[in-house]
């Protein structure tokens, strides 16, 4: 992905983050970056971003303004749901800036794809949801945000950014939900929007995202 | 490293070296944490049972790390030098009592009886080096002091070469070689016998004469060099060869540390070839491994002196070892829940014992089979249920009865041994475990009632096993 600006989105918006920007990427940076990411994320975060094992995100194609602010989150303990504490807290915290930023850049242009499909009728429930909420349950329309396409969305400078859903494992998007509802991750936009979703919309509307290629 | 109290009495039965019940191992290494900035719950369920990122970090050589490095580049700015600022030091230490359920007869042959528990303490302490050595190296050496052998020795050792490349379709291969001194300790999964259940019992126990020789055997006397590969995180391939380097041998002409000769017990006639295969599928918080594992080992019998010379030359006893493993694991954060088995069956071809009159059969079979049952509640509470059993062909050389006291022997020749470990553990700490464990057989050494010929029964066997198991 081209990102102008790449700017602590998202969750981040709370954290009151900085950002970095991505043209500021110098090759130096960029050749770093990639060693970090080939030598030490792939361990959990796949090849290319691509993760294997659904507890840990893809990160391919993800928007770059909200991977900068998710690690900033994790530098400064700031993100507090259980697997950021075991893993990223640790990981996150020999980073400097211009190595978040060339890791955010890393994998923001790495290709994206679509996970495995799961149940057509959860598909369709989980299609609705996502496109036009649940009035009755009090839940908006989640592509509002994230987009039609479930991309995400770079944002623009001093504005929120939203991460990018589509191809995300079911697991480890059930698992934030659950997080936002509990407040372990402390995020207001998406604690109140998750507060109200019963666990089988969760499931439908991850098994619909994870499904949703590039 | 354990030593039963069966095999400082080998000359009854020298083929044997093996116990039903694994010997007790010891891996909870917190320079890991220090290493990677990760909580033990990375990779492990309830330590040390291995989540399916444990095992990555460990094909991928205990390398990966975010600590300070002390480096040094050449002349064209290639690295020569990436040094973690701190050592991956740890400690482990395991305080215990036991209760055999019947106490044993008193050793100098009176009417009397041993002490009616034993105190562990400690049962054994560890110091680890355990982490990353340079780039792509890494290793875990284990120094353990046990109360059973009463010294300090090496003890589970594995050094390692690791990397990975990107395939196709964004998929991965890590590829490796691992040194090691212990058939399976290279195997990332908690189904095969080095890193298999029990993974503390007490070494103040009586334990079954059979076992076969894959199953922790030859643990810490020999040798390894085997390389491995990992496909996608999924499929699973490893080949090597093993040889033999016993510890605390002496040749007795030159009072070095060899070559071994044939006052040595059980020395492997070359090299020894092992073989590991297996697929690892996971779905939503579940994940499935299956494979199998062997090995095939060519042992002179050895133990000779001036009086009864032996060598290391002409026929062997051969052990084909072929097994079947695998391990389910659910992983969420209040449950955590893991199903795991393996059948060993090792077929023996006892040339050498046979000609020299050790042993009836010139070929015998012995099938080791064990399932294990895990649950853990926020890995702070849990416990395990397990079923062991080892069945295999009447010899009265093999498993023989006599001489009294009995309790290590068999009346009918049979090595058939069958029981349970029930297990309760709670942590209070992720590195800090509070387990009490019984053990109770159903037979031993080829009987229930009068097992070995001097009024034993199996039951009497049985141990109730008290354990403070701190790591640090």
């Amino acid at each position: 992905m081209k990102s102008r600006l790449v700017i602590s989105l998202g969750s981040a918006i709370l954290l009151g983050l900085s950002w970095a920007q991505a043209e500021d990427i110098d090759a130096a940076s960029r050749t770093a970056a990639e060693r970090v990411a080939v030598g030490t994320c792939a361990t959990c975060h796949g090849p290319q971003g691509h993760s294997y094992s659904p507890k840990f995100p893809v990160l391919a194609g993800q928007q770059a303004s909200y991977l900068v602010s998710q690690l900033h989150g994790f530098k400064a303990q700031t993100r507090g749901d259980a697997d950021a504490l075991g893993y990223m807290w640790g990981m996150a915290a020999p980073l400097d800036d211009a190595l978040m930023a060339g890791l955010a850049d890393y994998y923001s242009r790495q290709t994206p794809r679509a996970g495995p499909p799961g149940d057509p009728a959860l598909i369709a429930r989980g299609k609705d949801i996502y496109q036009n909420g649940d009035s009755a349950q009090g839940i908006p329309p989640c592509g509002a945000c994230h987009g039609p396409g479930a991309a995400g969305t770079a944002g623009a400078e001093g504005a929120g950014s939203f991460p990018r859903l589509a191809g995300q494992h079911v697991q480890y998007l059930m698992k934030q939900l659950r997080s936002f509802q509990t407040n372990m991750r402390n995020v207001a936009v998406m604690h109140g929007v998750a507060a109200g979703l019963q666990r089988a919309d969760m499931q439908a509307v991850a098994t619909y995202l994870q499904s949703l290629g590039p | 490293m354990q030593h039963s109290t069966w095999i400082r009495r080998a000359w009854i039965v020298p083929l044997l070296l093996s116990t039903a019940v694994a010997p007790p191992i010891a891996q909870a290494v917190p320079s890991f944490a220090r290493q990677t900035g990760m909580a033990c719950e990375a990779c492990h369920t309830v330590f040390p049972e291995l989540t399916h990122f444990g095992r990555l970090f460990k094909a991928n050589g205990y390398t990966l790390d975010n600590l300070k490095q002390v480096r040094d580049i050449d002349a064209t700015k290639q690295e020569m030098l990436s040094l973690s600022s701190l050592p991956p030091i740890s400690a482990m230490i395991q305080i215990s009592e036991t209760w055999l359920n019947s106490p044993l007869p008193d050793g100098t042959g009176g009417t009397g009886h041993s002490q009616t528990s034993t105190v562990g303490f400690p049962q054994q302490l560890s110091l680890f080096y355990a982490g990353k050595v340079a780039p792509h190296v890494g290793a875990m050496v284990q120094l353990t002091y046990a109360s059973d052998a009463g010294t300090i020795g090496i003890d589970n050792t594995d050094v390692r070469f690791a990397n990975s490349m990107v395939l196709p379709q964004a998929t991965s291969l890590i590829y490796g070689i691992s040194l090691n001194n212990n058939p399976t300790l290279s195997d990332l999964w908690n189904s095969t016998p080095a890193w298999g259940f029990p993974y503390a019992n007490s070494d103040a126990v009586v334990s079954p004469l059979a076992g076969t020789q894959i199953d922790g055997a030859l643990a810490q006397d020999v040798a390894g060099l085997t390389a491995y590969v990992m496909w996608n995180e999924s499929l699973y391939g490893e080949v090597g060869a093993y040889r033999s380097a016993k510890q605390g041998v002496l040749n007795p002409i030159t009072g070095g540390a060899g070559p071994l000769d044939g006052t040595v017990s059980n020395v492997i006639d070359g090299a020894a070839p092992y073989a590991r295969v297996a697929y690892e599928y996971q779905w939503g918080r579940s994940d499935l491994e299956v494979g199998m594992y062997g090995a095939t080992f060519k042992l002179f019998p050895g133990g000779g002196s001036t009086a009864a010379p032996a060598s290391l030359s002409g026929p062997v006893n051969q052990f084909k070892d072929i097994a079947e493993d695998f391990q389910y694991q659910y992983i969420a954060d209040e449950h955590l829940f893991s199903l795991t088995g393996t059948r060993i069956h090792e077929s023996m071809q006892l040339d050498a014992s046979f000609a020299a009159g050790a042993v009836t059969n010139p070929k015998d079979d012995l099938t080791t089979t064990r399932l294990i049952g895990t649950y853990y509640y926020r890995r702070k509470f849990g416990g395990s249920i397990s079923h062991f059993s080892t069945t295999g062909s009447v010899d009265t050389g093999l498993y023989p009865a006599g001489p009294a006291p009995g309790v290590i022997t068999s009346a009918n020749g049979s090595p058939d041994t069958r029981g349970w470990i029930l297990e309760a553990n709670y942590l209070p700490w992720l590195n800090t475990k509070l387990s009490l464990q019984y053990v109770t057989y159903s037979q031993f050494n080829g009987g229930n009632n009068n097992y070995d010929g001097f009024g034993r029964d199996a039951s009497a066997n049985g141990s109730t096993y008290l354990l403070l198991w701190l790591a640090f």
